[in-house]
């Protein structure tokens, strides 16, 4: 569905994509692992044209995104649930949402069954709904940064690090909600750390090391135990 | 304390809250500005009077009427705000912020030499209204004209407020100067929030120069000094971002510069306004309403 080719990003000199590529299925969920400083995040701003490719190419069903706007690329169906989840901290938990849905803002009549599913979704945003998203904690605000992105109709909605800073308890919930948009049909790309937990749900993953995708496969055809090491420690596991 | 003192108080009082609501409009506009993009647009009060002298155009050129040549004021600035974001900030790079802090005080300067020149540095006349009326409240006289001055700066932050808070461009508006990275991600352009920005931000010190105009029936030069740094005293005793801190900060500068001048006379009223800057700035940096968190 978002095919990205050959994909080469830099901040001023330092390289930090070296050519990607990799696809992003429709209705499954892909998962790029990879350690700290890998270029994850820099890939998804990237594909969110926040940054810029210097060369490549990102296909979303053959239609080129490369060069777009962020804007245009969200009223794409390209959404970017961001790292840190991001939420407007001093806007309600309505207006939050709202704002998800800036790009299709003049179907007033979807936007408000789309922020009542989102609500519904998620009770514990309903409950909180007058409140300013600053007050949420992080569980919510992440909570409330997907329903955000919902909110645009993704055709592909693209999560950075959801479990950054939060809770395992929290954490397991927070992939509940994955594994339940996954179930729904959605695409999903979902970029983590932690990768034991991502693997239990993602139906294609890739390692990013250094800027390059090293191995790209499904979870169970190969010993994670020991690509994970690997990638993570630099060295092979003691055999 | 004197009866009579008293009631002389009260009265600069009155007509300092009263015009003060033009400096809390100034203020409003370094605000919106600086909470978008986090930049400050020093151009802003000569932007503010050169569109004032847009209205007077019309209304020495044409006869304008006065509520048409205010109109005119505001909207007249609202178009040089734009200029003033296309020349001094859409292009210049994000990661230096010195090139659009120098690149509006270049503004500055050529604003205020064009304004001189075509005015040749003198005074005009500017229309005003309920020059001759006055409400008397006890002893205490409200002055007509201070009164629409009054009236009309809050009728315009209530236009604002609305916009803010009840339209799809406000909720844009505060998703960006909340979290300007997020707002992108939700599909918002934030270079067209910024330049709206720059118009809204524009009408509000249109309106500004007007009523400051207004208020005393000439519109000079010279003026556009006192935007500017009335302006920006405000937003520091306010708090540069926060909108109901450049409100109260505006009322207070007002009020202050005429009980001031009540006490030690027009020639030292700046010195000790001054003072309530240096004072806020060493006692509380932040400004009233404190500084917001940094962005990101």
């Amino acid at each position: 569905m978002l095919e990205i080719r050959d994909i080469r990003t830099s901040y001023g000199k330092i390289a930090a994509l070296k050519g990607v590529s990799l696809d992003i299925r429709e209705g499954g969920l892909t998962c790029l692992l990879g350690p700290n400083g890998a270029g994850k995040t820099t890939l998804i701003w990237t594909i969110a044209g926040i940054l810029r490719a210097q060369s490549g190419s990102m296909t979303l069903d053959g239609e080129e995104l490369t060069g777009l706007k962020s804007h245009t690329i969200v009223g794409k169906g390209v959404v970017t649930v961001p790292e840190n989840r991001l939420v407007f901290p001093e806007m309600t938990v309505r207006d939050n949402l709202i704002a998800g849905a800036f790009s299709r803002r003049k179907d007033k009549t979807g936007v408000m069954a789309d922020l009542e599913d989102v609500l519904q979704r998620f009770p514990r945003l309903r409950e909180r709904a007058s409140q300013e998203a600053g007050t949420l904690s992080g569980g919510e605000q992440q909570m409330l940064a997907v329903g955000r992105a919902l909110m645009a109709r993704p055709r592909v909605l693209l999560m950075d690090e959801p479990s950054t800073g939060l809770a395992p308890i929290i954490v397991e919930e927070i992939f509940a909600i994955i594994g339940q948009l996954r179930d729904e049909g959605r695409t999903i790309f979902l970029v983590e750390q932690n990768a034991h937990m991502a693997l239990d749900y993602a139906d294609h993953f890739y390692l990013l090391e250094q800027g390059h995708v090293t191995f790209g496969g499904r979870p169970g055809e190969v010993d994670h135990e020991e690509l994970i090491a690997q990638a993570y420690l630099g060295a092979r596991k003691a055999s | 304390m004197d009866y009579f003192f008293f009631i002389d108080l009260l009265q600069s009082l009155t007509d300092g809250l009263l015009f003060g609501t033009t400096y809390a409009l100034i203020g409003i506009g370094f605000t919106l500005i600086f909470g978008v993009m986090r930049k400050l647009n020093l151009a802003y009060g000569a932007a503010s009077l050169a569109g004032t002298y847009i209205g007077l155009l019309a209304f020495l050129n044409l006869g304008a009427p006065p509520a048409l040549v205010f109109v005119i004021s505001a909207l007249g600035a609202g178009v040089i705000g734009l200029v003033v974001y296309y020349c001094c900030f859409r292009f210049t790079p994000e990661t230096v912020p010195m090139a659009s802090l120098l690149a509006s005080v270049g503004m500055l300067l050529f604003i205020d030499e064009v304004v001189v020149h075509l005015s040749h540095g003198m005074p005009y006349p500017y229309p005003s209204v309920f020059r001759d009326s006055v409400i008397e409240i006890g002893e205490v006289w409200v002055r007509g004209d201070l009164l629409f001055v009054f009236l009309m700066c809050v009728v315009a932050m209530g236009v604002l407020f609305w916009l803010l808070h009840r339209t799809p461009l406000g909720l844009a508006t505060r998703a960006v100067s909340q979290q300007p990275r997020a707002a992108q991600l939700c599909g918002i352009d934030s270079a067209r929030v910024n330049a709206l920005t720059f118009v809204i931000a524009g009408v509000l010190g249109g309106v500004a120069g007007a009523m400051t105009a207004a208020a005393v029936g000439v519109l000079s030069p010279i003026i556009a000094m006192g935007l500017t740094v009335k302006g920006l005293i405000v937003v520091v005793i306010g708090g540069l971002g926060s909108i109901p801190g450049a409100i109260i900060g505006g009322l207070l500068v007002g009020a202050a510069e005429n009980i001031f001048l009540l006490l030690r006379g027009v020639t030292e009223r700046d010195i000790y306004v001054m003072l309530l800057l240096f004072l806020f700035l060493t006692l509380r940096p932040g400004g009233l309403f404190g500084a917001h968190a940094g962005r990101d």
